[in-house]
């Protein structure tokens, strides 16, 4: 009796542990091809309009988007790629170098090479910034443009004509001046910050001033190039000699949507991206704004940067050619117009003809000027290998000259000598890997 | 007969293990596994994706002796423990006397004054980040009341630590208020009636009889505080991402920027073993320093 009482509770365990342990989900009996597909959620959890014209327009493909949450969703691909069981296609926004340089993609150069892909549709800065080690990994899905905002009715308050917005940066610096408003040794309202906004206001000026962040093989840091370091010190000419304190304590008030320093009114001249247009109309419908190109120097032509986010294979994926036909997708033409109509908050789109189709440009009278400024962009990927690392002491190295306690040569000496450190690690590693580690093919 | 007693021991050995099998598994697959491979990565460079490549005590050398954020992280989170511990224990020593009081109601105080510590950290961080607003925020506004021009707490980077510090009064209720209300209960009220007969007042009484009584409870939230305060995280994390100007780089943070934004788990694995040896070469110091403070009431 004993006997068969232990049987039986030994199965029910056992049962028990399979129920629990065995993959479920819904056997797909469509007798389409499902492949996986991972994107960070937004505000809402809505499926993309992308994956969803895609499902409807064929039938022998079928996407299952899953959204992830912004927090952490690097960590989750990463987790999902080490465990050898990766979706087949995710969108990501941090730079494609850091992921392709770890072998966590599949190079897509034969996939590109069977279909005569063509790759001019798309801005040459961003198609440049698919790339590492002469490879493509990835497919531009959506980027953010910047341009110079510019409060109008602040503008006519302050006497500047609100038709004329600065040109050069000294200008920059004279408008702050007389649009910044003090009452009892406090700031109300300022013309210009240099360390808030989209852009790093002097890695814009260092790519006006055509500075070199590396040698010529990419393993020497040189962040002090007399061009870094001028462009250090025009930004902190541009604080006019506000002591960062008071500015800072100004900006504590600051945060998203109708807090924004901007949207609120409270500051004047501003570089962000294009999604402000649609925050703006959200949060602050009546706020009356310029946008124009991003000031430049005496004789300098203007630059600005990107902020892509881009389709990928993870390492592993299983069905690669159903989930390139879904890239492909994606990113055309038609498809990107018409996403960045039902978006509530829209990026740019990658693809030329579909930012220069007149249809697109009817959205704003912005979006020409958005345009302008894609086609004079530089990648902010200077080390695909350090690239956290070059960009958290290069903001540090600012705020140590903002905050005065440093002059700029000094503290992009500092800068450089860390990450050079770091970068001499990681090509070591880098020499290392690649004899054990070789890219995946499509 | 013999036998048949071994058997029945077996079957219930048999049984036992069966029942502890799924925490003994989860424990060797999930604790002592990661454990031990980290102490080898800590050996390795390694970013996860690809293969580590042995480089001995390098990354040791790396952070002892050419890593500046890592002694400023050192730095940041002694501070952190030093005034914090102390103000916790402490506060927290006081409620319990103060609950301790036999008034009408006194339940529901103990209550209220445990429930902020259920607050989950994240939240607790976001909160704070408004109650440390210096142009909206609730302290600087009562500072001002009085006359104070209040600092810009979280943005000036010679207020921030103090400011992650001055949040830890918001957790001083809960687990720990309990523990030492109950070994205050446990103090003998004839040894108050004998400081009131020698004419005592609240404060010798505080001093000679309560303070000497709960010595060992002291003692363990030290520990525990100080071992938990040295992997001080998410208000960093929330609020200041360890800026301005790295003045709330606490070490776990440092450590979590290293292994998840720069993908450097060698690196970061030799930090943790750090961290772990510096744990317990605290808490050593604190036992031999303790024989000359701490009173059990057995002795």
């Amino acid at each position: 009796m004993d006997k068969i009482k232990s049987s039986i509770t030994i199965v029910l365990i056992l049962l028990a542990l399979v129920i629990v342990f065995l993959p479920h989900g819904e056997k797909a009996n469509d007798g389409k091809t499902h492949i996986n597909y991972w994107y960070v959620a937004g505000k809402n959890d809505n499926v993309p309009y992308a994956v969803n014209k895609f499902n409807e327009s064929q039938d022998s493909v079928f996407v299952d988007a899953t959204p992830i949450p912004w927090n952490e969703h690097e960590k989750k691909i990463l987790t999902a790629i080490l465990s050898e069981n990766p979706p087949d296609v995710v969108m990501l926004v941090s730079t494609v170098p850091k992921w392709a340089a770890r072998r966590a993609l599949v190079s897509l150069d034969n996939a590109i090479k069977k279909d005569d892909f063509d790759s001019t549709q798309f801005y040459p800065a961003l198609w440049k910034e698919m790339e590492y080690d002469n490879e493509i990994f990835a497919l531009p899905a959506y980027t953010a443009s910047y341009a110079f905002f510019y409060n109008k009715t602040l503008f006519k308050k302050a006497g500047l004509d609100p038709e004329n917005p600065p040109r050069t940066w000294q200008e920059v610096k004279e408008f702050s001046k007389k649009l910044t408003v003090m009452e009892d040794g406090d700031i109300k309202q300022m013309g210009f910050i240099p360390n808030y906004g989209n852009l790093e206001t002097s890695f814009v000026m260092s790519l006006e001033l055509d500075a070199h962040y590396k040698s010529q093989d990419g393993t020497q840091v040189t962040l002090t190039d007399p061009m870094i370091v001028k462009a250090f010190n025009e930004e902190v000419n541009l604080l006019n000699d506000l002591p960062i304190g008071k500015i800072n304590k100004f900006m504590g008030g600051f945060g998203y949507g109708s807090q924004h320093g901007f949207i609120a009114g409270k500051v004047a001249m501003m570089i962000l991206g294009n999604n402000f247009i649609d925050q703006i109309k959200t949060y602050n419908p009546g706020l009356d704004y310029g946008v124009t190109e991003i000031p430049v120097f005496e004789g300098t032509a203007t630059k600005s940067s990107t902020g892509i986010w881009w389709y990928a294979i993870p390492r592993g994926a299983k069905k690669k050619n159903a989930a390139w036909d879904f890239m492909k997708f994606a990113v055309s033409k038609k498809i990107q117009i018409e996403e960045s109509f039902v978006n509530e908050e829209s990026l740019f789109p990658t693809n030329i003809n579909a930012a220069t189709d007149s249809a697109f440009l009817s959205r704003h009278f912005a979006m020409k000027v958005f345009d302008e400024q894609m086609r004079n962009t530089e990648s902010k990927v200077i080390f695909p290998l350090v690239h956290d690392v070059f960009w958290r002491e290069f903001s540090q190295a600012r705020e140590r000259v903002l905050y005065k306690m440093q002059t700029p040569l000094e503290a992009l000496i500092q800068a450089q000598q860390t990450i050079q450190n770091s970068l001499d690690r990681a090509i070591e590693y880098d020499d290392y890997v690649k004899k054990e580690l070789p890219f995946e093919k499509f | 007969m013999l036998k048949k007693i071994k058997n029945i021991t077996n079957r219930q050995y048999f049984w036992g293990y069966l029942f502890v099998s799924p925490w003994v598994i989860g424990f060797l697959a999930l604790g002592l596994y990661p454990i031990i491979m980290s102490l080898y990565y800590s050996l390795c460079q390694y970013d996860v994706l690809r293969v580590p490549k042995f480089i001995g005590l390098d990354n040791y050398r790396e952070l002892l002796f050419g890593d500046e954020y890592f002694w400023k992280s050192i730095w940041n989170t002694f501070f952190y423990l030093f005034f914090r511990t102390p103000l916790v224990i402490v506060g927290s020593l006081l409620l319990a006397v103060l609950v301790n009081n036999s008034i009408r109601g006194i339940k529901y105080f103990r209550t209220l004054y445990f429930m902020p510590s259920i607050i989950s950290g994240v939240i607790l961080s976001v909160l704070w980040m408004w109650l440390l607003n210096p142009e909206y925020g609730l302290i600087n506004a009562a500072l001002n009341f009085f006359g104070i021009q209040g600092p810009l707490w979280l943005i000036d980077p010679g207020w921030s630590k103090p400011a992650i510090i001055l949040m830890s009064i918001w957790s001083i209720g809960g687990g720990r208020m309990l523990v030492f209300l109950a070994a205050l209960q446990g103090v003998p009220k004839q040894l108050y009636e004998a400081v009131e007969i020698d004419g005592g007042g609240w404060w010798q009484k505080f001093k000679n009889v309560t303070v000497p009584h709960v010595s060992p409870i002291i003692f363990l939230w030290t520990i525990i505080e100080i071992v938990f305060g040295l992997q001080v995280f998410v208000e960093a994390y929330v609020m200041t991402k360890g800026g301005p100007l790295n003045s709330t780089l606490f070490y776990n943070l440092y450590l979590y920027n290293k292994a998840f934004d720069d993908f450097e788990m060698g690196y970061s694995s030799a930090m943790a073993w750090i961290l772990f040896v510096i744990a317990v070469a605290v808490t050593y110091l604190q036992f031999r320093i303790s024989k000359k403070w701490v009173h059990y009431s057995s002795d």
